[in-house]
């Protein structure tokens, strides 16, 4: 994922560079508290790991091998804020040193693997993971985590490529910088990820995460104390009162017109959509369901409701991993292990 | 007439996280000026003692007294004890690696005398003289990392001596080192030990202690003291250093007859 | 490099080398690169003997002026002057040009290339392979995103081979970036060499014991289990880092004795850079029509 110079034009790359320093300057400062003086070897060490990690080959499915990012798994050791630093000095060691990744696109890389993925990464497993996880429930955890956290990643990275033939262009239309329209970049990118880089990072993770709890269980509990989520219920929660916003946007979302629609702009409706846009029947067409009157009340039941359905779906997930536990005889306490420093 | 000793440690006991023993009730006391070998096998705890001299690890029962002050965590994080203690006592680490994480041996050997507050002049005052008794002045301006083993064990000894303490630390400070270095080390050890200085040298190489120690101590694997005199005494008693691992019965051939003797290896010994 | 002194130039198969022989290669390639740079840096040529500040502030003049740049012929200038200077540098510009087409070459063109399709840029066909076709504008859309990667790792890959990272630091720390910050970098750089050649080492030595190639499962079984490893290294080494730093006096703060010089030649180099970009700048606004 680490883009090159090049593809992003002056506007956006200097606008992630800058947006990146307020960001440092907070996880600066929040690791310093929490790590104190131990702050600075740390850290070396977490970015020397991380930079290490992505040289890693790890092999996927026949001969195929792909290269991890590794942020969600630095975030679950050290959390997100550390994990930040870490993989952010790592990105540009590897940038300036190994010409990976260009040096105007620092900020972009560094935005979306060292900002978007910790931090999807490391709540998403908290999330899924819960208070006092098992094994497997802790490795499961992190195996979605990292998935989605890359997912994440990558969508920013296609948002960040598809803005260019919009943001730049000469008179004839032509685009100076990155050529791919939304439409293609955004999908390109997350497809590539969610069949292939994500399953990489997903199976890196899980590998790690296993053989940590493994050899030494004690490393996973070296995040500091975490906070309870209330706050993030909380954000949740104001997120989906917003959302009656969209009312005020007139006309329909790029891309997403119905046949009709279609018909109205292009002049006529291609075949194939014209046969499948009748196929499925939505329960709640339009976010408006029908008993509903006012447009904004529409709204904010559609989000309620599909709110409630993606949460359900991922606490039945949950609630049935620890089930699956309960049922199983309670883990041995560790044996002795031997001294980790000889003398 | 009795000026104040340097260490008391008196019932010192040590865990490791994973709650087995790494030191079992310690005495000890070390005063000024004494070249101290601490010997015993991989596991006795001899490192974790000397870390524990140097305020980087705190026992889990019992006290040690440094300088007339109980050394706890607590105060070591006084501005002003720590400053003291830090600049008292030297520790050379048995990885020079480990010790070396400055830019350049030019920052390591400053790193310490800054840390102390020193003044910039003193402190460039201070690496010259160091660099030059080392004879390290040639490679200052290098990254440690592309030094050879024998300049990184200089460098790193010498990021300790531009802090001027009075008690040296060493961690098994022959091992890695090729022969010539070894024998340069003994002879910066004999300097120290006419200069005044409190060495504590924690090794399993028994030649150090023969060479130029005043004193022997021997860990045993039950991590405890179990000899505790001057090295020719500690030495003669073979059956004691056979039961704490430190040497070993072999059986070799020297020229065209074979015989088996106790001995350690470090030891050079001949036959008639 | 030590630990590949003893292997001999495997011959050229075409069996495709192991996944443990591929890591450590691509891993010990990276050492050499890091560790070479010192005789590299040791040369009397032009770039070597710049203030590593000015440098810095180099890479970032024509990184952003490149990024200006909308010319191919423009955006060639800018390689063929790093090349030059490479070549004033005493560098050998073939390895030079090399590993700029290389580093910006193959990831980058295999991004563009879609871009010279006509279903991203409509126009002239130059050339049709049945349903996919590649038109003109298309081509040199695609050529000149290449063309922009490599002149910006151009000026970035002169400056890092002429300059020691020890110097690169210090620079760091002459332009106000804090102390701490160049600490770690600095430590971060040392660290990075040493779990790499422990990574090498265990691949080499999985590689001699290895009699097949092993399932993919498996394989990935030993490398997440090495991978676990490293980290659990990388934390006992911070741990030991740490005890070392306290032991010389260490409290939080990295104080630095730091005194670099401009000369003369630093700035005649810094306003001419600078009228070289503009020129190139200008150059393109007349040369390319928007």
């Amino acid at each position: 994922m680490h883009i090159p110079d090049g593809y992003l034009g002056p506007q956006t790359y200097a606008v992630l560079d800058v947006a990146m320093i307020p960001i440092w300057a907070v996880a600066a400062s929040r690791v310093k508290k929490t790590l104190k003086a131990k702050q600075v070897p740390l850290m070396a060490l977490g970015a020397a790991f991380s930079f290490v990690i992505m040289m890693f080959n790890v092999p996927v499915i026949g001969g195929s091998t792909g290269h991890a990012v590794g942020a969600t798994l630095i975030a679950i050791i050290l959390g997100p804020w550390a994990a930040c630093i870490s993989v952010s000095i790592a990105l540009v060691i590897q940038a300036l040193l190994f010409g990976d990744g260009g040096i105007t696109a620092i900020g972009a890389n560094v935005f979306n693997m060292a900002f978007v993925m910790p931090f999807v990464g490391y709540y998403l497993f908290r999330l899924i993971a819960g208070d006092s996880p098992t094994t497997r429930r802790t490795i499961v955890a992190s195996g979605i985590a990292a998935y989605v956290s890359i997912v994440a990643g990558s969508i920013f990275a296609g948002v960040e490529f598809g803005l260019q033939p919009l943001l730049a262009h000469t008179a004839a239309g032509r685009p100076l910088y990155a050529p791919y329209p939304l439409s293609v970049a955004v999908p390109t990118m997350a497809v590539e990820h969610l069949l292939f880089f994500g399953w990489v990072e997903a199976l890196a993770t899980v590998g790690i995460v296993s053989a940590l709890v493994k050899q030494d269980s004690e490393m996973l509990a070296m995040r500091p104390a975490a906070k309870p989520l209330r706050w993030l219920w909380a954000a949740f929660g104001i997120l989906v009162l917003l959302t009656p916003i969209g009312v005020l946007a007139p006309g329909t979302a790029w891309g997403e017109w119905g046949a009709a629609e279609l018909g109205a702009r292009l002049g006529f409706v291609p075949a194939g959509l014209g046969d499948l846009g009748s196929a499925w029947t939505a329960a709640v067409p339009g976010y408006a369901p029908a008993f509903i009157k006012s447009p904004t009340l529409g709204y904010l039941f559609a989000a309620v409701l599909g709110s409630a359905l993606v949460i359900g779906v991922s606490w039945a997930v949950a609630k049935l991993l620890a089930r699956g536990e309960n049922s199983r005889p309670p883990k041995d306490a560790r044996p002795p292990t031997s001294p980790t420093t000889p003398s | 007439m009795t000026a104040t000793p340097e260490y008391v440690l008196a019932g010192v006991r040590h865990e490791y996280r994973s709650g087995s023993a790494a030191l079992a009730g310690i005495d000890l006391t070390i005063e000024s000026g004494e070249h101290v070998v601490i010997a015993g096998a991989n596991g006795s705890g001899k490192s974790t003692l000397l870390k524990m001299l140097d305020g980087l690890v705190f026992p889990s029962a019992g006290t040690i007294t440094a300088f007339g002050r109980t050394l706890t965590e607590d105060a070591l994080e006084e501005p002003a004890f720590r400053r003291e203690f830090r600049s008292r006592v030297g520790f050379v680490f048995q990885d020079a690696d480990v010790q070396l994480f400055c830019n350049t041996a030019f920052d390591e050997l400053a790193f310490g005398p800054l840390q102390l507050g020193l003044a910039e002049q003193a402190v460039r005052e201070r690496i010259a003289s160091v660099a030059e008794q080392l004879r390290i002045t040639p490679i200052l301006d290098r990254a440690p990392y592309t030094l050879s083993g024998g300049e990184k064990k200089r460098v790193a000894i010498a990021s300790v001596l531009t802090m001027q303490p009075h008690v040296l630390l060493l961690d098994e400070p022959t091992n890695a080192l090729d022969p010539r270095s070894q024998v340069w080390l003994l002879d910066v050890l004999s300097e120290w030990k006419q200069a005044g200085n409190t060495v504590v040298i924690a090794t399993h190489d028994l030649s150090i202690a023969a060479e130029s120690a005043d004193r022997m101590i021997v860990l045993s694997e039950e991590h405890g003291v179990c000899a505790d005199g001057t090295p020719g005494d500690v030495l003669s008693q073979r059956d004691l250093l056979l039961s704490v691992n430190l040497i070993h019965e072999h059986a070799h051939r020297h020229g065209g007859a074979a015989h088996e003797h106790p001995h350690g290896h470090g030891e050079l010994h001949t036959h008639a | 490099m030590p630990a590949l002194a003893h292997i001999a130039e495997p011959r050229r198969t075409t069996r495709r080398r192991s996944l443990a022989r591929r890591t450590a290669d691509a891993v010990g390639h990276a050492v050499t690169e890091v560790l070479d740079n010192d005789e590299i840096a040791s040369r009397p040529g032009l770039m070597q003997k710049l203030d590593a500040r000015v440098k810095l502030a180099t890479i970032l003049l024509f990184a952003v002026a490149a990024s200006f740049a909308h010319s191919l012929w423009v955006l060639l200038g800018f390689v063929a002057l790093a090349s030059g200077l490479a070549a004033a540098s005493r560098l050998s510009v073939v390895s030079f040009s090399r590993k700029v087409w290389a580093s910006a070459g193959f990831f980058a063109l295999l991004l563009s290339l879609p871009a010279a399709t006509a279903w991203i840029t409509p126009g002239e066909v130059l050339v049709a392979f049945g349903p996919l076709s590649i038109t003109k504008p298309g081509l040199y859309i695609a050529v000149r995103l290449v063309a922009r990667v490599a002149a910006g790792a151009g000026i970035g890959l002169l400056v890092v081979w002429t300059t020691r990272w020890t110097d690169l630091l210090h620079a760091l720390t002459a332009l106000h970036v804090p102390d701490l910050v160049v600490a770690t970098l600095a430590m971060t750089q040392k660290q990075i060499v040493t779990l790499l050649r422990t990574v090498e080492n265990t691949h080499l030595a999985r590689e001699s014991r290895m009699l097949t190639a092993g399932s993919a499962a498996e394989n990935r079984g030993w490398v997440t289990e090495r991978m676990a490893f490293v980290a659990r290294k990388s934390m006992k080494t911070a741990d030991d880092v740490y005890d070392a730093m306290l032991a010389r006096g260490y409290a939080g703060a990295m104080p630095s004795l730091v005194r670099l010089r401009t000369t003369t030649r630093d700035w005649a180099w810094l306003v001419a850079s600078t009228l070289t970009c503009a020129a190139l700048l200008g150059a393109d606004k007349v040369v390319f029509s928007r």
